[in-house]
């Protein structure tokens, strides 16, 4: 009888092992950034963008569905902590820091549509690339505002603007998709499904802040129960959010803002998972890459750089436009637009959702989208970074 | 250097200073938003003054010169309610207290004014652990002799004055022990402590001379004395007082001086001498650290007595002159206070006893500060 206790030759690794080394090298192009005096996830975004392809790009994607749930993980963390950082009372004391963030959505969605839609012709490929263009990652947002240990107007302001940003990028996308649905499988189906994904993601997030609220009343805020309960929770709400096919972003970041708004405490657990997130996050720059396909890159390259810039002004102008109202002086209303720049892990992650039920129009968007984050997601940390030491607000910086 | 001259002022008139924290309001950590805030100041008309101070992270509020207790409570209120709704606009907290509970002073940063600079460049990291929030009180004199019998006999007080603004038992997240743990930041400071025993103007300005020829000093703001001659003002300003977490209590504190300095000026009861600061730093050191339980030696009997009962008796000692200025009610307030053993410090203790985390503790800071009322 055969046993299975001898090595195979020559021995079969799977794809554990170029993640392995996938994420060292990552880790490795972080150090890197850091000494070049850059933000590390400018050197995590690059790396990603390269090395996912090269090492991860000849497994299919059943082969890495174990690893994703580690980038859906880290997404989820990042998001239920920026909602509770959004503090919706805010929006009610200063209107006019709503109509910034309605406006800069308003701004980047028209422009990058109109831009791509008069170059490229394709309305539905303008429509949704202009969808995925109204978010800002959180993921480098967050990390570069941790890195900076960065604190004050520009960066409470950053964080909301990104957490809306993030929502409305998701939503749209949807009714995007659901327009698409209409073309595909008629009327009923293109209005029904994004309302199951709204409803779904809001009891979603009501049950996430339940469960946190509660988990809260057992563990003492000072434990260290608190933030591993809570990391556990967010992969009880990954499951089930994959089981329901609803959207992985959105439940969490409702979770957390419903948790601010009911409990006005200061919630800190999420601000102590520490390296749980710097290694999540590396997971999922390097997966976020992995069905990259760098042909696709070149491709995209023009009609990327033309959303890019619409984009940024759509950005700058919001963020101007209603400054000065909402109580920022010019300068740091621009240093507020130019830290909305970085665009990454969930925008790949959404054209990947695309691309699972449309996956020829998914196929066009991704090259469109990838060269976006290329620039975006490396540049968009160095921009983040430059505008909260203008704003002095980096508590590092100024020792 | 010449001291500049004593420009004489309406006797026993108070101006309030205080010297405030902003926090963040996601983890109740020291944020950077002065500038922020004094922009969204700028155009509103206000009863007193809102200025930038030392780090980025503080505030000052000071009342114009009133001469009531209720004009001092209602200025306050009117500055504190105008920073507030700022606040709010912006999501910043604002809170009293005489130190930020768990705040990294490495962390501060240094307000961009060439004063602030220039004393961040001579202190070195003094400067930024110089985070500390006081409330100073000036009294106005109408000549710098009185000025300094003030000075002199105020200065018998000072353990009254910080075991019952005492409101810093926490500093880098750690209770110290301490009431006001705030002043032992500002002994740091090389003149710091006491003025010297000078009872008459011309002596003072001589004294001042021989420090300004030595190069130590060029101004009367080089001296982070407790208390301490304002010659342009025309007044004293006593400067060891603890930002109390209330308002009120702030009023109610500014109205003891008050007081005290009708007392002191109308009866002249005190033949003063340099032996009287035998006891000083004894006594200032027993308030800082057990507040009312503290014992307070007198400069002259050489009597030990529990803080509470010396304040408790200075108040009775000086009724009359609280009926004639209307403090005798607040004065009353404190006095059971004082026996009590109620201040800011206590609370503080018993918001962080619960077992909530200091951040939670500077949250209901925030709110006492706000909603203002009593112990």
């Amino acid at each position: 009888m055969d046993f299975p206790i001898w090595p195979d030759w020559p021995p079969r690794f799977g794809a554990l092992l170029p993640v392995g080394l996938a994420l060292i090298l990552t880790a490795l192009a972080g150090e890197a950034s850091r000494r070049a005096r850059l933000p590390t996830v400018s050197g995590y975004a690059a790396a990603g963008l390269l090395l996912g392809p090269v090492l991860l790009g000849s497994f299919d994607a059943s082969e890495l569905a174990g690893y994703r749930s580690a980038l859906e993980l880290c997404l989820a963390l990042l998001l239920f902590e920026l909602g509770m950082r959004l503090d919706v009372r805010w929006f009610s004391a200063n209107p006019w820091l709503f109509a910034t963030s309605l406006a800069e959505i308003a701004l980047s969605f028209l422009l990058t549509f109109s831009a791509l839609q008069a170059i490229s012709g394709d309305t539905m490929l303008a429509l949704a690339i202009a969808a995925i263009s109204v978010g800002t990652s959180p993921v480098v947002v967050m990390r570069v505002v941790a890195e900076q240990r960065a604190s004050g107007q520009v960066t409470d302001r950053l964080l909301a603007l990104c957490a809306l940003n993030a929502a409305a990028s998701v939503v749209l996308l949807k009714l995007v998709m659901g327009g698409l649905h209409g073309v595909h499988g008629g009327g009923g189906i293109a209005l029904l499904h994004p309302l199951y994904l709204l409803v779904g993601s809001i009891v979603g997030g009501m049950l996430i802040a339940a469960a946190y609220a509660g988990l809260r009343k057992i563990v003492g805020a000072e434990s260290e129960q608190g933030p591993a309960a809570t990391i556990a929770l967010l992969v009880v709400a990954v499951a089930v959010l994959h089981a329901l096919r609803l959207p992985l972003a959105l439940a969490p970041l409702i979770g957390g803002a419903l948790v601010r708004w009911l409990d006005p405490r200061p919630h800190l657990w999420a601000s102590q998972f520490g390296s749980v997130t710097s290694t999540l996050v590396i997971v999922a720059f390097i997966l976020a890459g992995a069905t990259a396909n760098l042909s696709h890159l070149a491709l995209g390259a023009g009609l990327a750089l033309v959303a890019i810039a619409a984009r940024a002004l759509g950005k700058l102008g919001g963020t101007l436009a209603f400054g000065d109202r909402s109580g920022l002086d010019r300068s740091r209303s621009f240093a507020l637009g130019m830290a909305l720049m970085p665009l990454s892990v969930l925008a790949l992650l959404q054209v990947e959702d695309v691309r699972q039920v449309f996956p020829e129009f998914g196929e066009r968007i991704q090259a469109v989208v990838l060269a976006m984050t290329a620039v975006l997601g490396a540049l968009g940390a160095i921009a983040t970074r430059w505008a909260l030491l203008h704003s002095r607000e980096s508590r590092i910086g100024d020792r | 250097m010449r001291l500049e001259s004593f420009a004489p002022s309406r006797a026993l008139s108070i101006g309030v200073e205080l010297e405030l924290q902003l926090v963040g309001t996601h983890d109740y950590d020291l944020a950077p938003v002065a500038e922020d805030l004094l922009r969204a100041l700028s155009r509103t008309e206000l009863q007193g003054d809102i200025k930038p101070e030392m780090t980025c992270s503080m505030i000052e509020l000071s009342t114009g010169v009133c001469d009531q207790y209720e004009t001092i409570c209602a200025q306050l209120e009117s500055l504190r309610d105008a920073l507030g709704s700022a606040a709010r606009r912006l999501n910043v907290g604002i809170c009293g207290g005489g130190t930020h509970a768990f705040q990294n002073w490495g962390e501060r940063r240094i307000f961009d004014g060439p004063r602030f600079q220039y004393l961040s460049d001579l202190y070195g990291y003094l400067a930024k652990q110089f985070t500390v929030f006081g409330q100073h009180v000036h009294v106005g004199c109408p000549s710098p002799d009185i000025a300094l019998y003030l000075l002199h006999g105020l200065s018998r007080y000072i353990p009254h004055l910080i075991a019952l603004s005492a409101s810093s038992p926490f500093v880098q997240g750690q209770d110290t022990g301490f009431e006001s743990a705030r002043l032992n930041s500002v002994l740091a400071f090389p003149l710091s402590g006491r003025a010297p025993f000078v009872d008459n103007w011309r002596d003072f300005e001589r004294y001042f001379e021989k420090m300004a020829s030595t190069g130590v000093v060029s101004s009367m703001k080089d001296f982070y004395w407790d208390i301490r001659p304002k010659p342009e003002y025309g007044t004293i300003e006593i400067r060891v007082m603890d930002t109390p977490l209330t308002v009120q209590r702030a009023a109610a504190v500014a109205a003891y001086i008050q007081t005290l300095a009708r007392y002191l000026m109308i009866e002249r009861p005190l033949r003063l001498a340099e032996d009287d600061y035998l006891v000083y730093t004894f006594n200032r050191f027993q308030a800082c650290r057990f507040g009312y339980q503290g014992v307070y030696v007198h400069p002259e009997t050489h009597e030990h007595t529990p803080i509470a009962e010396a304040i408790a008796s200075s108040i009775e000692c000086i009724e009359q002159h609280a009926i004639e200025l209307g403090t005798d009610a607040v004065l009353a307030g404190l006095r059971a206070d004082a026996l009590a053993g109620r201040n800011d410090a206590r609370w503080l203790r018993a918001q962080h006893e619960d077992g909530a985390p200091l951040a939670e503790v500077v949250m209901a800071q925030c709110t006492r500060w706000a909603q203002g009322g009593a112990m």
